[in-house]
């Protein structure tokens, strides 16, 4: 394999981590867009709807119809937890605390969630059986090419959703202000928890893509994923839809690039074991230099 | 009325006291205490483990207990979560709860900080499962129930060897003190058996999903035979099959974590096939101990845990209980003093403790056919 192919090799190797982290990432950028809430219980609705996928798959394949409907199974178990951890947590807390303990309970529930599937279902990791039987498409998996395309055609959808429909200008105007809202006749509660369902709801895509890429389900596997789709989120801009898009693919890139070149560069000082703290100082280097992330416009707020 | 009856209470109380140690010293039990990780994401070591401890002591116990008649008593089965500092704390619990001896912890890093506590408060831990080098070094009161890991890099190299390659590459993961031990002794013995170490690539933890980046690496570089030292949750569902679809047509050695693998397996199984590990133990060895054991665990507890994790706890308990018989009494130190050198007969073999508290046992390699777990051979 000559230098060029290896490269051209690890691009796509990084698109198809970074397609399942735009995925995510779309969901966090979506709730915290709406309600300024960063939902790191979010990695661990991504949890719950793989789980949701391990149970219901089997049961569409012996119904001989294909494994993929079972999204919709997850779908819904991921709207309701949404929807009932944003009414038994962060609505009792939002009422009464500010942003912080908003921020400190979502930990708290990622957190639970994380233990609650460990006590339901095991430490065992558990094993979902194959979802897509794609070919390759130009050399990149069609697991990935999905994952893209889906991504993709989410952000659109999302977009218009926002822009268009009478909930979408609902959800702007609460983002925007909500008390003013509230005196033009919104429906502030309703509309977050509308926000809330659709954004676990995507959580249930991305663990369609995730699984169908991955295969593997344990009540652990939300934490990282989260950390990488928030690191995201922020770097295309939180909040921006198309942003969490791109930011999921630089990262998976940048990920993939620096675990293939960063010990040949350093001369095996920084070696690949190192692409988690490089992808988090991308982090730290975006709220130094572009706070508001690379499609975000700067207002001086901070995130 | 009032007098006779406080009398009478008075006169309870004082028999009471009086009774309570004449029966207690007929069945005394003997207080231990077993650490291992039971959440978190090591959780599932934590259970194989002490549900070999479990069957074990609840065995001991059923057959008379030790010391002519004195069950064994866990005080607790603490939770390091695969925390040194849980682990430090469920240590310092224990002690002070009055254990006479601690089985634990299960993960090297965790236990590597309990060896030294052991040590400086002249306890006694025993590790069924820790097998880095360093958990020993230094240290006395000490022991395990496992082959250490410059032996298991030793015989990985010597499969490599034996399946007549050259060209090796190893996959590691450098944050963890389990791989990256194994990595060494690897390392060090590819290079006295005369094999060429094409490539090394390592990630951050055994926790990462994705190894494609580095596998594909692996695949420019030529090699024939990837080492790669990592757990069976990563190993089943990510490391192999990201590697066949990069690919990589050779085979793959790996170390005891990879013991659970045909559990984490994706579809299709012939993936898996020129896949070597070494173990602890062969669950298809058909010798009455092993099979005594498969069968009396899988009742109890199901097959899903049954790990080598869980004969190694099974073993230790065992090996506890013939430490105590030995010493004739349930102190600490005379313990210790009987677990030094002593000969053991279990699940994982039949061994003597070296003077480091170490087995001194032969590992058998287990080879993958179509997704099943065979014996290949003792190296």
């Amino acid at each position: 394999m000559d230098g060029l192919t290896l490269f051209i090799q690890q691009i796509i190797n990084g698109l198809r981590v970074g397609s399942v982290y735009a995925l995510i990432a779309l969901g966090y950028t979506m709730v915290y867009g709406i309600i300024r809430l960063i939902n790191f219980a979010h990695g661990d609705f991504i949890m719950v709807g793989a789980y949701a996928l391990f149970f219901t798959v089997p049961v569409m394949i012996a119904a001989g119809m294909p494994p993929w409907l079972s999204v919709f199974a997850a779908i819904l178990v991921c709207a309701t937890t949404g929807v009932l951890v944003e009414k038994l947590a962060y609505s009792p807390v939002r009422a009464k605390g500010n942003k912080m303990t908003a921020l400190i309970t979502a930990i708290a529930m990622a957190l639970f969630l994380e233990n609650l599937a460990q006590t339901l279902f095991g430490a065992n990791p558990k094993q979902v059986k194959t979802i897509f039987d794609l070919p390759q498409v130009f050399g990149v998996s069609g697991n990935t090419v999905l994952t893209i395309i889906l991504g993709v055609v989410v952000m659109i959808a999302l977009s218009l959703y926002v822009k268009y429909t009478k909930t979408g200008q609902a959800m702007r105007a609460v983002s925007e202000d909500k008390d003013a809202s509230l005196l033009m006749g919104i429906n502030v509660n309703r509309t977050i928890t509308i926000t809330f369902a659709i954004g676990s709801g995507l959580a249930a895509i991305a663990s369609l893509m995730y699984v169908a890429q991955y295969n593997q389900v344990t009540n652990m596997m939300g934490s990282m994923l989260g950390l990488k789709a928030f690191v995201a989120a922020v770097l295309g801009g939180i909040g921006i839809i198309p942003g969490a898009m791109l930011g999921g693919l630089v990262i998976g890139i940048v990920e993939s690039l620096s675990k293939a070149y960063i010990a040949p560069l350093t001369g095996g000082l920084i070696t690949s074991a190192f692409s988690d703290a490089i992808v988090f100082s991308i982090l730290i280097v975006v709220l130094l230099v572009k706070p508001a992330g690379i499609l975000g416009k700067n207002t001086g707020e901070k995130v | 009325m009032k007098r006779k009856v406080s009398l009478l209470i008075a006169l309870v109380m004082v028999l009471t006291t009086l009774l309570v140690p004449t029966m207690a010293n007929a069945a005394e039990p003997v207080k231990i205490g077993v650490i291992g990780p039971l959440s978190g994401n090591l959780a599932t070591y934590g259970e194989s483990t002490t549900n070999g401890v479990k069957l074990a002591i609840a065995e001991i116990n059923e057959a008379g207990g030790v010391l002519g008649g004195r069950p064994i008593e866990v005080i607790a089965y603490e939770d390091d979560k695969g925390d040194s500092t849980e682990g430090a704390n469920a240590f310092n619990k224990l002690v002070s709860e009055g254990a006479k001896a601690i089985i634990g912890s299960v993960t090297s890093g965790v236990t590597a900080g309990l060896a030294t506590l052991a040590d400086a408060e002249g306890m006694l831990l025993l590790t069924p499962t820790a097998t880095a080098d360093t958990v020993t070094d230094g240290v006395t009161g000490v022991f395990r129930a496992c082959f250490r890991d410059s032996f298991q890099g030793d015989v990985a190299a010597k499969v490599a060897v034996n399946l007549g390659v050259t060209k090796v590459a190893i996959l590691y993961a450098s944050g963890d003190t389990y791989s990256s031990g194994l990595y060494e002794a690897f390392k060090a013995a590819a290079a006295t058996l005369g094999l060429e170490i094409v490539a090394t690539e390592s990630s951050s933890s055994t926790a990462d999903t994705d190894y494609t980046t580095q596998l594909t690496n692996i695949v420019a570089s030529g090699a024939e035979l990837i080492f790669a030292p990592y757990y069976y949750d990563s190993i089943g569902p990510y490391i192999v099959p990201q590697a066949r679809e990069a690919g990589f047509t050779g085979f793959f050695v790996g170390a005891d974590g990879w013991d659970g693998t045909q559990n984490t397996m994706t579809d299709d199984k012939s993936l898996y096939n020129g896949c070597f590990y070494t173990n602890h133990y062969a669950p298809d060895d058909p010798s009455e101990i092993v099979q005594g054991f498969v069968a009396k665990y899988t009742e109890t507890f199901g097959a899903e845990s049954l790990t080598a994790l869980a004969a190694l706890g099974y073993d230790a308990a065992y090996m506890l209980r013939d430490a105590i018989e030995a010493a004739g009494t349930d102190d600490t130190a005379a313990v210790i003093e009987a677990l030094y050198g002593i000969s053991f007969a279990g699940v994982t073999g039949t061994f003597t403790l070296d003077e480091s508290g170490t087995p001194q046992k032969a590992a058998p390699v287990i080879e993958y056919v179509d997704g099943v777990a065979k014996f290949y051979a003792y190296i």
